[in-house]
């Protein structure tokens, strides 16, 4: 028996492995069908209620009660985060490829172009849609040909060329980046689950948004131009007066709708704080009740301003709350709450967003920057911005920093709050330092997103690729189904064809199955159409080394020898074999991932770890049933 | 139950037959290549591809009609899938010119429908869209909901509540859909798909693809050379190329033969080539394998004999793994589902050819070379 353990708890520990990763695929299954049963109940009833209840408000309101479900169990979210990930082909979604118009970017970054200049960028923009060449290059060559110094529209007029070139081309490369973090910023805030956003190549940016049939919607997201705006931050007495307010609406304390204006809010009285209210000794289930806005929205007592702070998985709920028709009502009308872009810190696992109350109306929008610049200060080497207007800009930038000292301003792009810088002093001459980064990163970032509202990053969709999910729905049956008809097609062959050892190698073929589809889970890896093909490819292709081991067994029985020799001799011999075709298999399969894009890589995936895998269940899980077989001294038949 | 057992057959005897029949096979596939021609894909060719749901039956040829009645001529349209899917794909990658104002006349008349003297400017507009800005945010509103309604796709410019733009679609995808709505309008649909591929992606995909073919061939040459010998590597990929053009040659044959069964050339069947490739390495390795041992243990039998004894051995586990193999990209050729159709289709003869190819083809030209050089293969 002793022989057997090792092995044993070896595939005791991958089968353990493979039911752990693949269990949270199964909970989402379950999750999944539930939740849409009780959306499709509650459709039901919004329609027979309210009959002339339109498209548009219906889904809203179905995705408030979706929302709902999921802000109440937290567990369904993490189910789905572990999951087996579908690919856009299953679960319906787009991918774009985006291109940067370095054309039109060179048009903007002209100084007063001419036709001269308009003739040639046709020009070499026609000639860059047929060749690999940049267009930076080309245009450069062109302006070479036609005897133009560059820096009659580039630079200044004592650079030559080459530098001029290579400045263009940093140019370009930088809109790349400006662009994917535009596209980022703009996702993220539109709720995509699990968008992917990546480079290729010199100035190609890979969008890939699961669930997003709408083309226009997406189009949006990805194509408009950014908008950069210079918002106040309201002063912490007024911002808490307003919480309060809201909290009390909230908690169903307050039912005056009439008052919209500030007299309610001024009788508040600023100076009960919150710190007042948490500690007047409630249970956590009790101040939810009571305050449900600072319990979703914390402020830090101590903290020198009214910014509250929201966990990752709360935004939703509180952005709900915020949007219900009486808290709007007692919101002042010319101010809203925004969220920081990114997270400022992580608490409890659980990134945290910092919530900001600002005007509504901005005091500057980002056509004015010129240009902005992340460096480290010489004097206290911490990372700092600069950032230069026009004209125009900085005498309403003076003003406004003027009249403003010791206020914060929030810098907004899309909606989202990058920065919210306090203001020293007045700004006079339109150049301004932003201090207070943590690191260089954030500092780059906030370059980028100046630099976003002055110089757009003009992009062109160069390939879309948009999957409906019932296409994607009816794809997952019919390869379940293939599937299932195939392993049991498989499985009757090899019991008819090699009787008891054919039924082990069944048994072995299933834990094929399960290994290949725990592996993926466990890597993260995502199951496309083309996937779901490979797996079942898998299933025949698995029991080749079935066959060659079984075929091997036979022929030794044949010359005389006895089941367990033969048993032996016939996984050594058929090792060989088993190996060289099964690398020569497994090397297509890298390129077949090094050359596919999402589907085909998917494929690819499939088919390499279903090679490892049915090596595995071959030459260990059928070899150690067979083994015992022997070893107990049943029979074996090889048909 | 066992098939052929103690099984010796003179293949190589008959090796002058295999090569007149492989040679006829490449010969009338490479003259369909070349009369006939391969149809590629959107993937390859650029253009726009979608596919529509339709809830009753349609009739195609009426789809086809309405199609070239709005100015898009060599529009291509088939069904898709069973009776009520319809695919259309078109090499155009915008609107034509001469249609674009029918278009926007269409928008306009339907804002000035709805909305007599309503305030309008176009603020922006390129091939693919329109931006209207109007005067009040009330209106953009509905006007918003009226556009859709009416077919056009458009969106606000933003989802601030003071909006004051529209932005409607007018790509070529998008006019054929808004056309059918309208035309069709007891027949609704939803989309299933839809594809656009730009003219210079498409050509860096199909140099993507051939690279990847030639690079498999030129990897499994490399791992073959290091674990047999050389000649045995250059047998194998010369009868893998042999498969790859057989199979390519039936995709010209078979295009548009056979109803429901899209045979064009794009991602997913180069895929299909790739796998074809690695699997029928498999067979030819197993058999290379089998001869390999049996030289080391049969010093002095000629090659010829050890040859024919080793595809002999090993033919039941070929038949057996390429006879299930087979039956399950049956199973996925006819219940798969469109998707996975003609990749499946590409396999299930790739495999029929790459089996054929194993038993009949890679030995002898091993045999060939050695046979002409006077050179022992010894391992």
């Amino acid at each position: 028996m002793k022989e057997f353990r090792f092995r044993l708890i070896l595939i005791i520990a991958f089968i353990a492995l493979s039911v752990y990763m693949l269990f949270p695929t199964y909970t989402d299954y379950q999750n999944t069908k539930n939740i849409s049963e009780t959306i499709n109940k509650e459709k039901t009833e919004i329609k027979v209620s309210e009959p002339n209840i339109t498209i548009d408000e219906l889904n809203t309101r179905l995705k408030l009660i979706e929302d709902s479900i999921k802000v109440a169990d937290p567990s369904i979210e993490e189910a789905k985060q572990k999951r087996v990930k579908l690919g856009l082909d299953l679960q319906g979604g787009m991918r774009v490829v985006l291109e940067v118009n370095t054309g039109k970017l060179l048009e903007k970054l002209a100084k007063d172009p001419d036709q001269v200049f308009k003739d040639i960028l046709n020009d070499a923009q026609q000639e860059a849609s047929l060749s690999d060449e940049s267009v930076v290059d080309i245009v450069a060559r062109k302006f070479q040909e036609k005897g133009v110094r560059l820096s009659r529209y580039f630079g200044s007029v004592r650079d030559d060329d080459d530098d001029i070139t290579s400045e263009l081309k940093s140019d370009a490369e930088d809109a790349v980046t400006r662009a994917m973090e535009i596209i980022r910023n703009r996702v993220d805030q539109y709720g995509v689950a699990e968008p992917s956003i990546q480079r290729q190549g010199g100035r190609r940016i890979v969008v890939e948004l699961p669930g997003v049939a709408h083309e226009e919607e997406a189009k949006q997201l990805l194509q408009g131009t950014a908008l950069l705006e210079f918002r106040l931050v309201k002063e912490p007495e007024f911002t808490i007066s307003v919480m309060q307010k809201v909290d009390e609406v909230l908690a169903g304390k307050v039912i005056d709708d009439t008052t919209k204006t500030d007299s309610s809010l001024a009788s508040t009285n600023a100076d009960t704080t919150v710190v007042d209210t948490t500690q007047k000794e409630l249970s956590e289930e009790e101040f939810r009740q009571e305050h449900p806005f600072f319990a979703t929205a914390m402020i830090n007592p101590q903290g020198n301003n009214a910014d509250a702070y929201v966990k990752e998985d709360e935004r939703a709920k509180l952005l709900s709350m915020l949007n219900r028709p009486e808290v709007q009502n007692v919101m002042p009308n010319n101010v809203e709450f925004v969220f920081s872009a990114k997270p400022v810190t992580v608490q409890d696992g659980k990134e945290i967003y910092q919530l900001y109350l600002v005007n509504r109306k901005p005091e500057l929008t980002g056509g004015v920057i010129t240009d902005a610049n992340a460096n480290i200060d010489p004097n206290t080497s911490a990372p700092i911005v600069s950032m230069t207007m026009n004209s125009e800009g900085a005498t309403e930038w003076a003003r406004i920093t003027g009249a403003n000292v010791n206020k914060r301003i929030a810098i907004i792009l899309d909606g989202v709050v990058f920065s919210a810088p306090n203001v020293n002093q007045k700004i006079v001459g339109g150049r301004s330092q932003i201090e207070g980064m943590e690191n260089m990163e954030e500092a780059k970032l906030l370059e980028i997103v100046l630099k976003a509202g002055a110089l757009p990053a003009p992009v062109d969709i160069i390939e879309e690729r948009a999957v409906g999910p019932s296409l994607g729905e009816d794809s997952i049956n019919k390869g379940v189904l293939s599937g299932v008809a195939g392993f049991f097609i498989t499985v009757l062959f090899l019991i008819a064809y090699y009787q008891r050892s054919g039924s082990v190698a069944s048994f072995a073929l299933f834990f094929t199955i399960l290994f290949t589809l725990g592996v993926m889970a466990s890597f993260n890896a995502t199951l496309t159409l083309p996937g779901i093909a490979g797996i079942i490819l898998t299933i025949t292709m698995s029991i080749d080394s079935n066959v060659l081991i079984y075929e091997r067994i036979r022929e030794e029985l044949a010359v005389g020898k006895t089941v367990k020799a033969s048993i032996d001799s016939g996984f050594s011999r058929a090792l060989t074999a088993i190996i060289d075709s099964n690398v020569t298999t497994f090397f297509t399969g890298i390129i077949l991932y090094q050359f596919g894009t999402g589907p085909i890589q998917g494929f690819a995936l499939t088919l390499m770890i279903g090679i490892v895998a049915s090596m595995f269940s071959a030459l260990v899980i059928t070899r150690i049933v067979l083994d015992y077989m022997v070893y107990k001294g049943a029979k074996i038949t090889v048909g | 139950m066992r098939i052929f057992q103690n099984l010796n057959v003179d293949f190589l005897g008959k090796r002058k037959l295999f090569y007149a029949i492989s040679g006829a096979l490449l010969l009338f596939g490479i003259i369909n290549v070349i009369f006939r021609g391969l149809e590629f894909g959107v993937d390859f060719k650029g253009g726009s591809e979608i596919v529509l749901q339709f809830q009753k039956q349609v009739d195609i040829s009426e789809i086809r009609n309405n199609v070239q009645n709005i100015g898009l001529a060599d529009a291509e349209v088939k069904t898709f899938g069973g009776e009520t899917g319809v695919l259309i794909r078109t090499e155009l990658q915008e609107i034509p010119r001469e249609i674009y104002p029918v278009i926007i006349d269409k928008i306009e008349k339907t804002i000035n429908d709805n909305f007599p003297g309503f305030e309008k400017s176009v603020i922006d507009s390129s091939s693919s869209s329109v931006t209207y800005q109007f005067s009040n945010p009330d209106t953009t509103k509905k006007l918003l909901n009226i556009l859709n309604n009416e077919g056009f796709d458009a969106v606000g410019a933003s989802v601030e509540p003071d909006n004051r733009e529209i932005i409607v679609s007018v790509g070529i995808a998008d006019w054929i859909e808004e056309n059918l709505r309208e035309k069709m309008a007891d027949n609704p649909f939803e989309i299933l798909k839809e594809d656009k591929v730009g003219p210079k992606v498409g050509s860096e995909l199909k140099e993507d693809a051939v690279i990847a073919i030639f690079l498999s061939l030129v990897v499994i040459l490399l791992y073959l050379a290091f674990r047999f010998k050389f000649i045995f590597a250059l047998g194998a990929v010369v009868s893998l190329f042999h498969n790859v053009l057989i199979t390519l040659g039936l995709f010209s044959i078979l295009y548009n033969v056979i109803p429901g069964l899209n045979l064009e050339i794009d991602l997913t069947i180069v895929a299909a080539f790739l796998t074809l490739i690695g699997y029928s390495i498999n067979d030819t390795v197993v058999i290379f394998d089998r001869i390999r041992e049996n030289l080391k243990i049969h010093k002095t039998v000629p090659l010829f004999d050890i040859i024919n004894k080793s595809v002999s051995q090993t033919m039941s586990r070929t038949v057996l793994t390429g006879g299930t193999t087979l039956l399950t990209l049956l199973v996925l050729t006819i219940f798969g589902g469109e998707v996975l159709r003609a990749f499946a289709f590409t396999l299930f003869f790739g495999i029929i050819i790459g089996t054929y190819s194993s038993i009949f083809v890679a030995g002898a030209l091993v045999y060939e070379y050695a046979n002409r050089s006077q050179k022992k293969i010894q391992f």
